[in-house]
């Protein structure tokens, strides 16, 4: 008790006392963190750029059995902070870092691979939301609110991002590489199919630009099998398991059936991918629900969506072999490079067959399928198959064939539920007016004025 | 528990033994009016600076010669001087001085003072005035009684759940701000485990045993709880305990105990009409058997006695497994669901004490059995008070409390408990058919599962959404527990007879343990978490109190310091990926890594030191025109710099100069103070986070990331800066009282995580910002219309009325996002708005025509919704206050305590989805046409709707905007999918209420009616426990004052809030 007195008294006297100093010290969160370990969280977002009800009710994979929603197109705003404060703040971090561990893989590589993702998760956004921040974005601190640059400054920068990205690998692996296992030529070719495919989305706004990035991209080396695929592979655990399965394993939500327009686009070729999309109905048929169809349906009398695809460990299928082939297709096909129909055919066909390899693990049934009068490449109707083979491809990828549906209008069957269009955009994070009102108000300008889901991104001249 | 009374009794009466007494003059200071013990009385030899003071119950004893007079003095009482003459024992009775009525108060460190040299406002409770119906926690007990103070309570089925003080309104921009409760001079944790679902802990302020309760104090503003600094921003609730008194063969005991029946009250009306099911014709099977679909709306076929399927004669298991019986509504099926709960509560006190000691000691136990099936609580409270003089100046003294919690509660909320009732449900349900729950092979009956297949097999027998509410009541248990203990030990040394130095080593530490468990066979996969916090707070305290009176002029002048420890952990952990054996509920079960379960870490330490010194001075001239001066400072390990926060003070007791009769006293007071608040631990540390994990057979990938929210090392702490000025008056000898305050308080800086455009790659920042101003009024007025002989009636009534402004947030920034709610994709989002009152809703609104203010339709006749834009004003009441009458007759008592909010709005979730499952009663309503909204448009039903066609809008290809449209909707699309998902408006309500809290009627047994029992005095009183809401504005159904919840420091969420409780009882008091 007295020498709490004498301390007090001491105290009070010298008016302050000198604290721990380790008291202010987190011993809750790490002072550190390695760049291998911010570049596998950023890959951990990746999921989330495919696996949402949104996406496929955009494209039209999926309809709502129950309590139909999201498939009437509500007006309502879509946040995209998570993912600038999640993969992207960290992708940053490592872009920024000047002290990154070489013991995780030469520093180049760990840079390379961040903006191979960074350049990723920014096409993503801007093709669903157009003008978004990007160069003022990121910079915490320093800016709280950034401004929007435009699509087409935004697609410039990322071009010139993954030619860095490109330019940047050297030799050795990275460690913590929850996608390719740490070979960085894989993430090389990815770079590179990536900016091959974002040049094709300029094919209607900017054909000049989009060729000659085609063709570096094509010059730097892109995918050459579907073993470069980039896959998220979801695991048989709670913490890495598919979201689909959290949704219809999990919570039993019989909710979602595939939709007549893409049933009845592949029953009549005997597509084989239609086994692994759907589960057949209780007489074993595979019958597709009218998309947006107000009173739903009884889940037992519609083709459900495909136990393969929601099991706890299916992949997701973000960028593929096959869509580098439909994109040299339709790039003979304008002319963007050189062969046109012969070589649109050889690799409309090989898309197709690495579609088929990819999602039904054979590509025995390709050579009957390609035969199809539908299928078979017809010079005439090139550019719509090609449309169409690439949506089907790219099921449960809904974003992304949402996007080639709104640059290209293939597949030109989806409909019009309870007589609304189909969106072209989504709506920007509500909280935006708030918290960055002044930019939002100026982005909102280049879209007319309001927020909406109707308003056109840049490329999208279709 | 026996032998630590034990132990404490022989401990105190070996320590009396061993006292050596001296010879000197001893007696008791009494008032003239009643007879009791004055405290603090000034016992002088005149001409001398010798001298004492009188304890608690009056006594006192002093060392004088033969020949001294001695001087009595205290506030409020004419002073007396009696010559000593040889006497050894001078009882003195004080008259109470007209003019100088007040009384003494308890004000902030515990210092006692005369209510007249107060600038500020406070006001006490009584212990008696907060037992009266035997409320648990003392929290929940202020509801109503003191002005500016309100309470937003919680259903009494969590047993101990959430009670939450606001005083003065919302003073920080981020909602925040609980005050300080402190008991005896200890702050003591009153934190809350609880969120918005799952169990409701309540708040850890109820381990304190109200029986234990002298009275309350609450200090209101910066200006009264200065002296708190950094803590006291908020308020201080200070509560003094009793003690037991000095004198000879002084023992008292006193027996207490209560039981009270507890039943649910307000239940949600229901429709009775339409039964499970999405559409209006029955599903029918292969073999053209008809059954009820295990979905969980209303939107189904009449419930007409059809012969169908139910849910359970689809299982195998069960007795009627295949057979048909009729689909009838089950109107009470809520209501059975309930059992009738009780409360008994047990206690007993002895205090007394001798020359030299005090000694109280005090044990109560309670035990409640919920309203919820399978649900209780135990509590024990122990408390013990000593006090020993180990000389004639320096005198040791103790408070010991301790307090054990056991509960297993009700989950409220979402997704777990039985909140779904009034949700998502069936109204053909028969609550007596679900409670055979478990068939006896070990599979249970769910009542909403996927459909059957067309042979009637249901392919998964576990539910989709809601499991058997007996499932979660027997199945999925929540359990808590939580040892307590608050107290302190002291050392006083009367230097001179005007210097008193103290020092008190405080503490207040609990552990608490909550676990869950998931069995297998429901909705989620089987699991178990548990999580236990440890929390121990060490106050060291130095105070030296200096009183001198010199001719006109009084001083007293008080230096103190505190030096403040906390050391606080947790562990957090949950199995993950279900249970190795069924009903192994162990951490070690974990299927796959566990988790951290419901907190962000597994493990968790806090640390944080605060060192303060102050000092206050107080200067009387004549006993009429006192002020006051503190400062304090206040240096936080959290912050790099100390900080001052000081007030000022004043008050002038102008009755002293009026002279006019009827006024007995009049004060005027004014006061300006500043307090702070403290920065986060580790606020201004900068660190990443530790992310989720990526593992195979091949290895585990550890993941970091950059946190979301962005701490700045450059943080201060925040201001409080108020002014209040008030007027305390009484009339007719206190017969007639009214006080009544203004305020203003613009509480600055804040401390927020500001919400940033996420592009920035955070969603929020911590910085300093914000200015709200907070004014309010304060009317207490108290008064005894009655008094003859054996009748008297006593009536207390405050009302206090607050309005608060955001007036600025961060440069550049108009609106903070403070809470959000989403359902169905549906958000709505609570602001602070610069420039408007703090707490503003916003979400979607219905579209009306300007000129009209009709609502507008769009092509299919169903009314058009705003984007969750609308403002729809502030969630914060206009006024609170109580009303509290109490009468006497002779020996019967009878006391009603009312308490009131006007004003202020909720959104109730439950009440949106009552009508979108089709559950309400409108939802299945007789039209204007004498149908039922649920017929067919074509023969006279749906539901009545009239409008303007919004712009734009077509019809079969005609625009017919702005055209008028009266007529009928269908009425599953109009509740279900328009109003029920998406227009915002209907569900929020006006908040006001007037509610009968407490009622209680007793009748007292005197000694004389007593004859020769041992008893001093025997009470018995009916008591009644939140009875009767008198008025609501809000449906039937809801409860405006049971709307806290963990989760927000206000309320304006209802989310599955636990059902209303009534309770209904017999208090039994014997005094010894």
């Amino acid at each position: 008790m007295k020498r709490i007195y004498l301390f007090l008294v001491v105290c009070l006297a010298l008016s302050g006392c000198e604290f721990d100093e380790d008291i202010n010290i987190n011993p809750n969160k790490p002072s550190q963190a390695s760049g291998g370990q911010l570049l596998a969280n950023a890959m951990l977002s990746l999921p989330g750029l495919s696996s949402s009800p949104q996406g496929e009710f955009m494209a039209q994979y999926l309809s709502e059995t129950q309590f139909p929603g999201g498939s009437l197109y509500p007006e309502g705003a879509t946040s995209f902070y998570g993912l600038y404060s999640d993969p992207l703040m960290n992708l940053e971090e490592v872009i920024k870092a000047d002290d990154l561990d070489a013991k995780e893989g030469p520093v180049a590589n760990q840079k390379a691979v961040a903006k191979v993702l960074k350049a990723y998760y920014f096409w993503n956004i801007t093709d669903r939301w157009g003008d978004v921040p990007f160069s003022q974005a990121l910079t915490g601190l320093n800016n709280f609110s950034p401004a929007y640059d435009t699509q087409e400054s935004i697609y410039n920068s990322l071009f010139v991002l993954l030619d860095s990205a490109n330019q940047g690998f050297v030799a050795g692996d990275i460690a913590n590489d929850i996608i390719y296992g740490g070979k960085v030529d894989k993430w090389k070719k990815l770079g590179n199919t990536i900016r091959l495919l974002m040049a094709l989305r300029l094919s209607e706004v900017n054909a000049t630009k989009g060729k000659e990035e085609f063709n570096k991209a094509l010059a730097a080396g892109v995918m050459t099998s579907n073993e470069d695929n980039f896959t998220f592979k979801h695991l048989g655990v709670v913490a890495n398991e598919n979201y689909w399965y959290s949704q219809v394993g999990r919570q039993k939500r019989l909710w979602w059936a595939l939709s007549e327009t893409l049933v009845n686009t592949m029953k009549p070729t005997s597509d084989p991918r239609l086994a692994v999309y759907a589960d057949p109905n209780e007489k074993g048929e595979y019958v597709g629900l009218k998309f947006g169809k107000l009173e739903g349906g009884a889940p037992a009398e519609y083709a459900m969506l495909g136990s393969d695809i929601w099991k706890q460990d299916a992949p997701v299928y973000l960028v593929t072999y096959a869509q580098v082939l439909f994109a040299k297709a339709e790039a003979a096909k304008r002319g963007w490079i050189t062969g046109s129909d012969v070589e649109a055919k050889t690799n409309y066909e090989e898309a197709i067959k690495q579609s088929l390899k990819q999602w039904t693990g054979s590509d025995a049934g390709a050579g009957a399928f390609l035969q199809q009068p539908t299928i078979a490449y017809n010079p005439a109707t090139a550019l719509e198959q090609i449309g169409t083979q690439r949506y089907i491809h790219l099921f449960m990828h809904g974003y992304e064939a949402w996007a080639e549906w709104r640059r290209t209008g293939f597949p030109a069957n989806l409909i019009m539920p309870s007589d609304k269009a189909i969106p072209t955009r989504l709506m920007y994070p509500a909280q935006e007016a708030a918290n960055n009102t002044a930019n939002y108000k100026a982005a909102l300008q280049r879209l007319g004025g309001t927020d909406g889901l109707y308003g056109k991104v840049w490329w999208d001249k279709n | 528990m026996k032998k630590t009374l034990l132990f404490l009794l022989t401990l105190v009466s070996s320590l009396s033994i061993a006292y050596a007494q001296q010879r000197e003059i001893s007696g008791r200071v009494t008032a003239s009016d009643d007879g009791s013990g004055l405290p603090g009385v000034s016992v002088v030899v005149k001409g001398t600076t010798i001298g004492t003071s009188t304890d608690a119950d009056g006594r006192y004893n002093l060392r004088v010669e033969e020949n001294s007079v001695l001087v009595f003095s205290f506030l409020g009482y004419l002073p007396k001087e009696v010559p000593v003459s040889g006497q050894t024992t001078m009882n003195v009775v004080l008259a109470p001085d007209a003019k100088q009525l007040g009384e003494v108060v308890v004000t902030a460190l515990g210092i006692e003072r005369s209510e007249r040299s107060l600038g500020y406002s406070t006001q006490e409770v009584k212990g008696e005035n907060l037992t009266f119906t035997k409320e648990q926690n003392v929290l929940g007990s202020l509801a109503g009684k003191v002005a500016g103070v309100q309470v937003a309570g919680s259903s009494g089925a969590s047993m101990g759940g959430t009670q939450k003080i606001q005083i003065r309104g919302v003073n920080s921009v981020t909602g925040g701000g609980q005050p300080l409760v402190v008991i005896d001079g200890t702050p003591i944790s009153n934190a809350n485990f609880a969120g918005r679902n799952g169990a409701d802990y309540g708040n850890l302020a109820q381990d304190i045993n109200p029986e234990d309760i002298e009275s309350v104090n609450v200090l209101k503003g910066p200006t009264a709880s200065a002296l708190y600094g950094i803590r006291g921003q908020y308020g201080v609730i200070m509560i003094t305990t009793k003690k037991g008194s000095k004198g000879p063969k002084k023992v008292v005991v006193q027996l207490n105990s209560a039981f009270s029946l507890e039943k649910v009250g307000n239940l949600m009306p229901m429709q009775n009409l339409y039964g499970g099911g999405s559409t209006q014709t029955f599903r029918t099977l292969a073999n053209g058997q008809k059954y009820v679909d295990g979905t969980d709306e209303s939107w189904g076929p009449k419930m007409d006695g059809t012969n169908v399927r139910h849910m359970h004669s689809f299982y195998p298991q069960d007795p009627m497994y295949g057979q048909l019986e009729p689909f009838v509504a089950h109107p009470d099926n809520i209501r059975d669901f309930f059992e009738t709960g009780f409360n008994l509560n047990n206690g007993v006190s002895v205090a007394g004490g001798n020359e030299n000691s005090t000694f109280r000691l005090s044990y109560n136990n309670t035990y409640i059995e919920g309203v919820e099936p399978n649900t209780w609580l135990k509590r024990n409270n122990l408390g013990v008070s000593a006090s020993l003089d180990l000389s004639k100046k320096v005198s040791v003294s103790t408070n010991f409390n301790y307090a054990n919690n056991n509960g297993q509660r009700p989950s409220q909320g979402y997704y777990e408990g039985s909140r779904n009732f009034t949700q998502w449900f069936q109204r053909n349900l028969d609550m007596k058919r679900l409670k055979n729950y478990k068939y006896s092979d070990g599979t249970f009956y769910h009542w909403n599962t996927n459909r059957p297949t067309a042979e009637g097999v249901i392919t998964d027998p576990e539910p989709v959404d809601w499991n058997n509410p007996y499932f979660e009541a027997y199945e999925n248990i929540n359990s808590d527990n939580r040892e307590r203990f608050f107290g302190d030990v002291g050392l006083t040394y009367q230097v001179l007879p005007e210097l008193k130095l103290s020092g008190f080593v405080r503490s207040d530490m609990f552990t608490q343990n909550i676990e869950h468990k998931e069995a297998a066979g429901g909705r989620y996969e089987d699991g178990y978490s548990v999580a236990k916090y440890q929390n121990r707070e060490m106050n060291y305290e130095f105070l030296a109190q200096y009183t001198k009176d010199l001719n006109d002029f009084s001083f007293n002048v008080n230096l103190g310091a505190n030096l403040y420890d906390r050391h606080y952990t947790f562990l957090s952990q949950a199995t993950a990926g279900g249970l190795s054996s069924p009903g192994f509920y162990n951490i070690g079960a974990s299927r796959e890594r566990p988790t951290s379960g419901r907190e962000d870490y597994p493990s968790y330490l806090l640390r944080k030191k605060l060192q303060s010194v102050y000092g206050m001075a107080t200067i009387g001239y004549k006993d009429t025109y006192f002020i006051d001066f503190s400062v304090r400072r206040d240096h936080s390990s959290t912050l790099s710099d100390p900080y001052y926060y000081p007030s000022v003070s004043g008050s002038f007791v102008f009755s002293e100069l009026l002279n006019w009769k009827p006024l007995s006293f009049g004060k005027l007071r004014a006061s300006y103070a500043q307090a702070g608040n403290d920065v986060a631990v580790y606020a201004t540390s900068l660190n990443y986070e530790v992310g989720g994990l990526y593992g195979n057979e091949s290895g585990t990938t550890n993941t970091s990331y950059v946190p979301d929210v962005l701490n700045n090392p450059d943080i201060k702490p925040s201001f409080a800066t108020s002014y209040e000025l008030g007027v305390d008056l009484k009339f007719f000898n206190g017969r007639l009282g009214a006080d009544f305050t203004y305020y203003q308080q613009r509480n600055r800086d804040d401390v927020i995580a500001l919400n940033v455009s996420g592009a920035s790659g955070y969603t929020s920042a911590y910085v300093n910002a914000g200015l709200m101003v907070n004014r309010g009024i304060e009317v207490a007025l108290t008064g005894t219309p009655l008094q003859t002989g054996k009748f008297s009636w006593d009536v207390a009534f405050n009302l206090a009325r607050n309005r608060g402004t955001v007036k600025e947030l961060y440069p550049g920034l108009d609106s903070r996002l403070i809470e959000s709610n989403s359902y169905s994709g549906v958000s709505m989002y609570l602001y602070s708005t610069v420039g408007q009152p703090f707490g503003t809703i916003v979400g979607q609104a219905y579209q009306r025509d300007e000129a009209t203010g009709k609502v507008l339709l769009g092509s299919n006749n169903q009314p058009l919704y705003t984007t969750a834009t609308h403002n729809f004003g502030t969630v914060l009441p206009d006024a609170t206050g109580g009303f509290q009458n109490t009468f006497r007759f002779g020996q019967f008592d009878l006391g009603a305590m009312i308490d009131y909010q006007l004003g202020g709005q909720f959104f109730s979730w439950s009440r949106m989805l009552a009508v979108k499952a089709g559950l309400a009663p409108e939802t299945a309503a007789i039209n204007e046409n004498g149908k039922n909204v649920r017929d067919p448009l074509a023969e006279g039903g749906g539901v009545k709707v009239n409008g303007i066609y919004g712009p734009g809008v077509k019809i079969n290809g005609v625009d017919v905007s702005g055209q008028e449209f009266n007529g009928f909707v269908d009425a599953k699309t109009y509740y279900r999918t328009t109003i029920g998902t998406r227009v915002y408006e209907e569900w929020l309500y006006d908040a006001s209420y007037i509610r009968l809290r407490e009622v209680r009627l007793g009748y007292t047994l005197s000694r004389t009616a007593l004859g020769k029992l041992p008893f001093e005095r025997v009470g018995i009183a009916f008591i009644a426990r939140n009875p009767a809401m008198i008025w609501q504005k809000a449906p039937d159904g809801l409860n405006p004052a049971e709307l806290a919840t963990g989760a927000s420091s206000f309320s304006w969420l209802e989310t599955g809030g636990l059902n209303t409780v009534r309770s209904y009882g017999v208090n039994l008091n014997i005094t010894f």
